[in-house]
């Protein structure tokens, strides 16, 4: 929900989703090209800086949303700079600092913070229909589409089903003790899926009763300034990525 | 003089003979049902629960074939062929009880434009139609809004905008003031009334007789899978047996009506459909004794 609140109410909700798009594709290739670490940190640095300065997403909203992704990153950095030999023999596990750890530590640790700003920015700024609507522009095929509108529409339907079913299970004591807690959850469960199962046939319905026969057509949303957007997403995605090129 | 043979297949919008229909687990949907529909007109289905109305609308739409009997539209016999089914649903609109059960997008305007998109229309009349189908329900400043930030209220709107957009002649809407607290009632019969003053016809279930006899020029009675009673909405108060029988009470405007009655306080071929009317009933009926005396 915090990206979800973020890409509704940040600065650039109205830019063009295809200039958003562009400047992060831009901003991955900047930290993927970067030769060194400190070149992919300025350049995660510069695209977390547009997200927060620019779009205005607030630092602690950026920060929550980045947490688990960088905890993450952090787990997958300490495999890669520590090596473990097992000797079956003698039954001895040796961990160890690699030769080369930290360095790859680095190097990898600082693009994957490039990428992780570069999404970050997309999905804090662009609400999710607006992006369904670009990837139908650029001809992604549309059952595919299909499945990502009604997996989001339905996330929310779900959320709301989850929330009420463990309000209605908890008001009559369903989590009080740990045995309790494992039956309400396979309740939640059960009745969760009967709920797919339901909704399903329900929304096949009200297609039908709507003239549907075939793929889910939707009317696109349209931005007032997408050339002049695209030519500034253009030019500080170029700058970006010569930036990248040039600090060698 | 007007050929009343030739009035007669276009007043009667809608017309269900001797509808029969069973669910696959054997429940009975509808059981010899009839009923019909006069094209312009405010139609409330009445019920208990379970008494067919939903299945009535599925029905109505070419959601559900009857398994006996016929139905027909505008003069016509329903034609359930794929065209036939599509011409039917561009004239019938359906708008379901439950707004999460109707909505596909997460996007409001793409939400209202699925219909328009389903009968072929290009991009420029759909855009069109979007806007006027929002403006008439008064969400026009909730066009590029998610639909899940919306109130159940607003999302309700949406379904009754989706179906707008297809520019039905017939607009059946299934318990549509279930759950809405009584401002958003009051704002979506504002609504209605707006699209009945555009010639739409009108259909919608609810429990709420009030309602229905304030508002309706023509109340069904449903019972059992079968409409026991089709009337002029002024002529409910004769139907008192027949909604008992279905579980409910007379309007309470009638029964107030009955008691000023019995007190000589109000003629008896008034039939007030309102408390306001009610009133300026007795206001009139006051003058009238002041100018007598």
């Amino acid at each position: 929900m915090l990206i979800e609140e973020s890409a509704y109410s940040n600065r650039w909700r109205k830019v063009s989703p295809a200039a958003k798009g562009l400047f992060a594709l831009a901003a991955l290739v900047a930290a993927f090209a970067a030769a060194t670490p400190v070149t992919a940190f300025i350049i995660a640095a510069l695209v977390a800086g547009a997200t927060v300065g620019g779009a205005q997403v607030a630092p602690g909203r950026y920060f929550r949303v980045a947490l688990p992704a960088l905890i993450f990153l952090a787990a997958g950095c300490l495999s890669l700079a520590f090596s473990i030999d097992w000797n079956i023999t003698r039954g001895d596990l040796l961990i160890q600092l690699a030769p080369d750890g930290l360095h790859t530590v680095a190097a990898v640790g600082a693009r994957s913070l490039g990428a992780l700003a570069a999404l970050l920015f997309l999905a804090l700024t662009t609400p999710l229909i607006d992006l369904v609507a670009l990837l139908r522009r650029l001809r992604t095929p549309e059952a595919l589409l299909d499945i990502m509108v009604l997996c989001y529409r339905m996330l929310f339907v779900f959320s709301t089903a989850v929330h009420d079913t463990v309000t209605a299970q908890s008001a009559r004591l369903g989590y009080a003790t740990p045995r309790l807690v494992i039956r309400s959850l396979g309740g939640l469960v059960a009745n969760l899926t009967l709920q797919v199962w339901q909704r399903a046939h329900t929304l096949h319905v009200a297609a039908q009763a709507r003239n549907n026969d075939g793929p889910l057509r939707f009317l696109q949303a349209s931005f007032d300034n997408a050339a002049r957007d695209l030519k500034i997403a253009f030019a500080a995605g170029a700058a970006l990525v010569l930036l990248s090129l040039w600090l060698r | 003089m007007m050929s009343t043979m030739n009035e007669r297949p276009t007043a009667t919008l809608l017309a269900l003979d001797q509808i029969r229909f069973a669910y696959p687990d054997g429940s009975i949907g509808l059981d010899g049902c009839s009923l019909a529909i006069r094209r312009g007109s405010r139609n409330a289905l009445l019920g208990a629960n379970g008494s067919g109305k939903t299945t009535v609308f599925h029905h109505t739409n070419g959601l559900l074939r009857p398994q006996s009997g016929q139905i027909w539209y505008a003069g016509q016999a329903i034609d359930y062929s794929r065209s036939g089914l599509r011409r039917l649903r561009s004239k019938v609109g359906l708008v379901f009880q439950n707004p999460d059960h109707q909505i596909f997008s997460a996007s409001v305007q793409e939400d209202v434009s699925f219909g328009p998109y389903n009968l072929g229309l290009d991009d420029a009349t759909v855009r069109e139609r979007v806007a006027a189908s929002l403006l008439a329900v008064g969400m026009s400043g909730f066009a590029d809004k998610a639909v899940h930030h919306l109130s159940f209220g607003q999302k309700k709107r949406v379904c009754i905008a989706g179906v707008l957009a297809m520019e039905p002649e017939l607009l059946i809407l299934d318990e549509p003031m279930a759950g809405l607290d009584y401002r958003m009632q009051e704002e979506l019969l504002a609504v209605l009334d707006g699209l009945h003053a555009r010639g739409i016809t009108l259909l919608l279930a609810t429990h709420d007789i009030d309602f229905a006899y304030r508002w309706a020029d023509h109340i069904h009675l449903m019972r059992a899978g079968r409409c026991v009673a089709s009337l002029d909405a002024p002529r409910l108060a004769d139907y008192a047996g027949q909604l008992s029988a279905l579980g409910l009470p007379l309007p309470a405007v009638i029964a107030l009506q009955h008691g000023l009655m019995r007190r000589g306080l109000l003629a008896v071929e008034q039939r007030p459909r309102s408390c306001a009317e009610l009133l300026t009933m007795l206001e009139t009926a006051r003058l009238g004794k002041g100018d007598g005396n």
